[in-house]
């Protein structure tokens, strides 16, 4: 589904990504750790396609597309999702209405109806449940004034609403107390499927024994150093990251 | 001469000494007055107006019509028991003692702030106006829509006076039938006894070649509070000097500004707010969208008096350029002349958001609707605190229709 061959990618002129290659099939859930600064959260910005990130070099192709070549909202259409780790609030803008305009715009792009008010609802108001969203948020703007967890929680409905093929998760675990990771957990699981892919980016194991990851990747220094299960991720938690760079 | 005429006459005369403003003159620095002088003298007349269906629609509140300055009784509909007068049919009948009163009305304060010649011609040629007087304890039912209809040159002059505790929400609606080149010279003076509440909106939606000149001029008492809702977006040039005296402790005004502009339009608005009173506050909002060669000003000055103390304003402005030949001048200004006091203003003057532009990418919304969104989205932050959702929705659709791409949108504006 996403290939990322040698990225090199720098911010500014530093770089920060220097030869990144990944692989990730449908059906499969991946987890990416690594130390701050590591390269993870440019990682999937590039990936989403925000702006301020020059890529110097290296391919990144999505179902055989060069993904690159593609504008943020092409590459939503096309199922990309990202959840953002520090979402952004947007007043006056109807958190409902936003998904109904992203829903619709891509189904448009697939040759689709637009979907009627009715059925957008009832979808919006079981992918609410399905994290246990209050519904009052549904009629408020854009993460405003919603708590930390609150924010993340509204992150994985969007997802669970737009339903993409390759989902990013971006540090969605920090902020979140045990029971909101539990549900934010269980509202990924359910979304678990053989034409989907997870990719979690995260600081720690926690997570990860909520939803359990097919594959391990330690990105340090700009490059998967390290690929392994689940049982990789028990070890950097016991040894940490210094460790993963001395046993390579 | 009656005292009545004689009143006139005497704005007259100050008319005639103060002239129209030039640019010479620093509150008139970027708004060309001179244009407006052909334009002045009005010429009320019944241009045979047909007002079925202008204005607000299914708008539930009392009605006053005005059609190129003169009330227009039949059009309208007033609550019973309250005093919703014609300021012409008050001039027409008054006799003896009562005369002093309404001359009263016509008398120029040549000591208020930003004073000006069309003030002075205001009151000497006002064709009508709306009187209202709201005795203590009472309270409008209903909002006053108070619709002015032109295509020609005209005067009105307002009084909204609210007695003790008592509370009302006037609605001026500005809008012309044709593309006539005409001037609108209004004034709207509003006075709050003790404790009283006014919610004012002023919306000026005049025909492409109208100019527009208002006063606002606001005095209030004792823990009164005054909310004035201003929304620019018709006409060729448009200015309002909004003048609110905090004369009494624990008053408090609350000032919204909109423009949404395009095309050549140029609008000014003029704000003063001078805290004479301790423990008073004032919150002002002013925000702009420029789009083509429109130019907008803002300048807003607080001025906190020695004996203002534990005076509370924020004053904030904000303005988004659309197009690069737009232009905003922006001067909040404060003057403080006592210690024990909490003030802020700010001016901000940019583009939107990268952030929030991506995120909305991000989710599938194409870079233009984004752009659009967002744009709305800044705007509809002043009409927040309208109370009446009628007439914000009315508003929103009318500065939404003059954003450039603002098809898929509707539908995703929140409520």
């Amino acid at each position: 589904m996403l290939e990322v061959k040698d990225l090199h990618v720098s911010v500014e002129g530093k770089k920060i990504l220097k030869g990144l290659s990944l692989t990730i099939n449908a059906g499969e859930v991946h987890a990416i750790m690594g130390p701050n600064g590591a390269g993870k959260s440019t990682l999937s910005n590039v990936i989403a396609g925000r702006d301020g990130y020059e890529i110097t070099s290296g391919t990144i192709t999505y179902k055989g597309d060069d993904l690159l070549e593609m504008s943020p909202e092409e590459r939503a259409w096309a199922g990309v999702f990202l959840a953002f780790q520090y979402p952004v609030e947007i007043p006056g803008v109807n958190n409902t209405y936003l998904l109904k305009a992203g829903v619709n715009a891509k189904r448009k792009h697939q040759g689709l109806e637009e979907l009627d008010a009715f059925d957008f609802m009832k979808t919006v108001k079981e992918k609410a449940k399905l994290v246990e969203l209050d519904p009052s948020f549904l009629s408020r703007s854009v993460n405003e004034g919603f708590s930390g967890g609150e924010k993340k929680r509204n992150e994985i409905f969007q997802m669970a609403v737009l339903d993409p093929a390759l989902a990013l998760l971006d540090e969605t675990d920090s902020g979140l107390d045990i029971d909101a990771l539990r549900i934010v957990a269980g509202g990924v699981n359910k979304l678990r499927s053989k034409d989907k892919a997870i990719v979690m980016i995260t600081h720690y194991q926690r997570l990860l024994d909520y939803i359990e990851p097919d594959f391990v990747h330690v990105l340090a220094d700009g490059v998967i150093q390290k690929t392994g299960d689940k049982s990789l991720a028990v070890a950097l938690e016991e040894h940490g990251y210094d460790w993963v760079k001395e046993n390579k | 001469m009656s005292v009545l005429a004689q009143t006139r006459q005497d704005a007259l005369n100050l008319f005639e000494k103060l002239g129209l403003p030039t640019q010479r003159d620093e509150d008139w620095k970027y708004t060309d007055a001179s244009r407006l002088k052909d334009l002045l003298q009005p010429t009320p007349t019944d241009a045979n107006i047909h007002i079925k269906d202008m204005g607000i629609t299914g708008l539930d509140a009392y009605r006053m019509v005005f059609i190129n300055g003169l009330f227009a009784e039949a059009e309208s509909n007033l609550p019973e028991g309250v005093s919703i007068l014609s300021l012409a049919e008050l001039e027409k009948n008054s006799v003896g003692e009562d005369a002093e009163g309404i001359a009263k009305l016509f008398t120029v304060d040549t000591q208020a702030p930003l004073l000006n010649g069309f003030n002075a011609f205001n009151a000497a040629k006002a064709s009508d106006g709306a009187v209202i007087i709201l005795a203590d304890n009472a309270i409008l039912t209903k909002p006053l829509y108070i619709l002015h209809i032109s295509n020609q040159s005209n005067v009105v002059r307002h009084s909204f006076m609210i007695g003790k505790h008592a509370e009302a929400q006037v609605i001026e609606h500005f809008i012309s039938t044709d593309d006539t080149k005409a001037l609108s010279n209004t004034c709207s003076f509003v006075a709050l006894k003790a404790e009283a509440r006014l919610e004012h909106t002023r919306i000026q939606q005049e025909g492409s070649k109208q100019s527009h000149v208002a006063r606002v001029q606001v005095k209030q008492c004792k823990g009164s509070s005054y909310q004035f809702h201003g929304v620019e977006i018709g006409g060729i040039l448009s200015r309002t000097d909004l003048v609110v005296n905090l004369h009494g402790e624990g008053a408090s005004c609350d000032l919204n500004g909109l423009f949404v502009l395009g095309g050549r339009q140029h609008v000014d608005h003029h704000t003063r707010i001078d805290h004479k009173a301790p423990h008073c506050t004032s919150r002002e909002l002013y925000r702009t969208v420029l789009d083509g060669r429109s130019h907008g000003v803002f300048n807003g000055k607080v001025m906190v008096h020695e004996d203002a103390i534990k005076t509370d304003s924020n004053m904030s402005n904000g303005n988004i350029l659309l197009s690069k030949h737009a232009e905003i001048d922006t001067k909040p200004e404060l003057e403080i002349y006592n210690d024990d006091v909490k003030c802020a203003h700010g001016a901000t003057i940019g583009q939107l958001d990268d952030k929030q532009l991506f995120y909305l990418r991000s989710r599938g919304i194409s870079a233009e609707t984004a752009q659009e969104l967002l744009t709305f989205a800044f705007a509809d932050e002043v009409l927040v605190a309208m109370s009446n959702q009628t007439v914000r929705s009315y508003v929103e659709k009318a500065a939404f229709a003059k954003l450039p791409h603002s098809d898929d949108l509707e539908e995703m504006l929140g409520s």
